[in-house]
């Protein structure tokens, strides 16, 4: 990026200048860099490779320690559709998640372009409630959410405890603020100028915010939806208490699925390492469609 | 990036004083023109009803909720009492006292030393990721992609399939063997510490790998150009040239984990199962046993705000260094 500004206009100089600029960037002569990428990848690469071989590899042959499976099978892929309980958990992720996401980054938008452009009391109070809420420990939140939520059961005879609306609430204490504090990042980057025009039209704030703010910042509120999306996906604290065998989520259906191999006459590990990576799939999926904006988000926002 | 001084910061401090004041567009005494237009239509025009969906939403599942965890503290509240909470026996600071003798320190000084060993060994692997990729090369794509890996993975996938491989006839002892090593146990006894840091550490590193790379990327390209001219070599010119650009970003990528992995409840949780053995009964399982296990509601809402306290230590700092408006900064 940086060496191409500074090329010059003639083709040949430029050639020049730009090998020259490239050996000036340079950070870490090649033997060395080579070095280096090679153990980080290994690091990295081993266990994956690992997970998905086993996963493509029989029960009886994980179970062997084989490395590099003897036969490849996806029979694992097949079978752990009836041994765990991973369709209904992927269900009930992909609707309570897909909920919060889409509650939060609507919610958060609006919230934030306040925050962003309006001064009133209490703004910075609220700015760095916003920041801190996203240290505070899941245990905390959980607990009086639980006794909220089973009291809501005992005083006012509504079941709120193992529903996926129930998860899904639980869910905004952590998404929502999240959200909310991504859209402040990018919202107070976008020039002022833009509803200026707008103003001077006479448009009123909603308007503003809907034909000016929204259309402009549609990757930004993407981008927090599925930071929600995932908070949601990845939580297994929230999901083990709140839920019943019917309302559990993708997390939960895994976990239990792991922890009742142990100790078997024939552990199914590599049906276990399938259903990681089913699990785990459509996570990847969004970063690979998303990479740019997630990882510039990632950096922006601060906490994962 | 346009000097609109509505925003700057002694600006906004006055005005915050004024809207403390009183109601009211009190006019402020010396503005310019440019900035008196720019006040009235933000401030005639304020659509602070826009807060009311989020504000309220926000007021009613965190704040009534985080009240309600103070007092819960502070009152007997066990499966006993669960059902009409209300009436549970108010009894002070009991809980905390308690709570300091069942192992609530032990657990404290797990976490710390866990989240501070965890962050501290992730730095050298983060930043020798964002040096490595920094510079363009053929396949530089997929390099990166392949260090995002242990990020985007999940946690519990990350625990699960750490829990499987470390199985005392799982792969990893089963490897160990073939080089003549004795495995062992990893998830119970005295190593299931280190098998925690070492799993956190897989999945951590990329985060810092990520800040560190932002940083590298702000770094001016007349620098590499100066320092290429004053003919530094290499490790010269990344000591004392790259890596101090790194210092302030990496430090506050460092607070950052170090939050996280003190809040790290899936890990340990999917790892170890619970109860955890003793030497990996961090502050978030140590909560969730006493309280979903234990059924002692009071004396675990007790412990989770004692590890909210100590959490707000690194907390304050970050709030401290974080810009809460950047519109002097511009960019972003």
């Amino acid at each position: 990026m940086a060496a191409t500004a500074t090329a010059p206009p003639v083709a040949a100089v430029r050639r020049g200048s730009r090998t020259a600029a490239l050996e000036a960037h340079r950070l870490l002569p090649r033997p060395l860099l080579v070095i280096v990428t090679v153990i980080l990848c290994a690091m990295v690469l081993i266990p994956t490779a690992y997970i998905l071989l086993a996963s493509l590899n029989t029960d009886l042959g994980v179970a062997e320690g084989q490395f590099w499976p003897s036969t490849f099978s996806v029979a694992s892929y097949t079978k752990i559709w009836t041994t765990a309980n991973l369709a209904t958990g992927l269900l009930n992720s992909i609707v309570i998640a897909g909920f919060t996401a889409v509650a939060s980054a609507l919610l958060g938008t609006v919230t934030a372009y306040v925050l962003v452009r309006y001064k009133f009391f209490g703004r910075l109070t609220i700015l760095r409630g916003l920041v801190g809420l996203q240290s505070v420990p899941g245990t905390l939140m959980l607990l009086p959410v639980f006794v909220l939520f089973s009291s809501a059961g005992n005083y006012l005879g509504v079941t709120v405890v193992g529903t996926r609306w129930g998860l899904f609430i639980a869910y905004l204490t952590f998404a929502l603020p999240f959200s909310t504090w991504v859209m402040v990042t990018y919202l107070r980057g976008l020039p002022r100028e833009l509803e200026e025009a707008g103003r001077v039209d006479g448009a009123s704030s909603v308007r503003i915010l809907f034909r000016i703010i929204i259309p402009l910042s549609l990757p930004a509120i993407v981008v927090s939806g599925i930071f929600a999306f995932l908070l949601g996906w990845n939580d297994v604290l929230f999901a083990y208490v709140l839920t019943r065998p019917e309302s559990q989520t993708a997390a939960v259906a895994l976990s239990i699925f792991s922890a009742t191999q142990e100790g078997g006459a024939l552990p199914v590990y590599s049906q276990v390492m399938a259903a990681a990576l089913v699990t785990a799939a459509p996570v990847v999926l969004l970063y690979l469609i998303f990479q740019r904006y997630l990882v510039g988000g990632l950096t922006a926002g601060g906490v994962k | 990036m346009t000097d609109d001084g509505t925003t700057t910061r002694p600006t906004r401090h006055g005005s915050a004083a004024t809207m403390a004041a009183g109601p009211g567009p009190a006019a402020p005494p010396v503005k310019s023109r440019r900035e008196k237009r720019l006040r009235g239509v933000t401030e005639r025009q304020r659509p602070l009803w826009m807060l009311i969906p989020g504000g309220l939403l926000m007021t009613l599942i965190i704040i009534i909720p985080l009240l309600l965890a103070i007092y819960i503290s502070l009152i007997d509240l066990d499966q006993y009492t669960l059902r009409r909470w209300l009436d549970a026996e108010f009894i002070g600071l009991k809980n905390y006292v308690e709570a300091f003798h069942s192992g609530l320190l032990h657990a404290m000084w797990i976490s710390v030393s866990f989240a501070v060993i965890s962050t501290i060994a992730t730095v050298p692997f983060g930043v020798a990721a964002a040096v490595a990729t920094q510079n363009r090369y053929r396949g530089r794509a997929v390099v990166r992609a392949v260090f995002l890996i242990p990020y985007v993975l999940p946690s519990f996938v990350v625990a699960t399939v750490w829990r499987t491989m470390l199985q005392p006839d799982g792969i990893v002892n089963t490897l160990l063997a073939k080089v003549g090593i004795t495995g062992g146990l990893w998830l119970s006894g005295p190593k299931a510490y280190w098998t925690l840091i070492l799993v956190e550490i897989w999945a951590a590193w990329p985060f810092i790998y990520l800040m560190a790379l932002a940083a590298l990327q702000s770094v001016d390209g007349e620098v590499h150009e100066a320092s290429a001219i004053d003919g530094a070599n290499w490790w010269p010119k990344l000591t004392h040239v790259i890596l101090p650009y790194l210092r302030g970003p990496v430090l506050l990528a460092c607070l950052l984990a170090t939050l996280n992995h003190i809040n790290n409840f899936t890990l340990p949780f999917v790892l170890f199962g619970a109860p955890p053995p003793d030497s990996v009964n961090v502050m978030p399982t140590i909560v969730y046993v006493t309280s979903f296990q234990s059924l002692r509601f009071g004396l675990s809402a007790a412990m989770a705000i004692v590890s909210m306290l100590l959490i707000a230590i690194p907390l304050f700092a970050y709030l401290r260094v974080l810009r809460l408006d950047v519109h002097e900064e511009g960019g972003r």
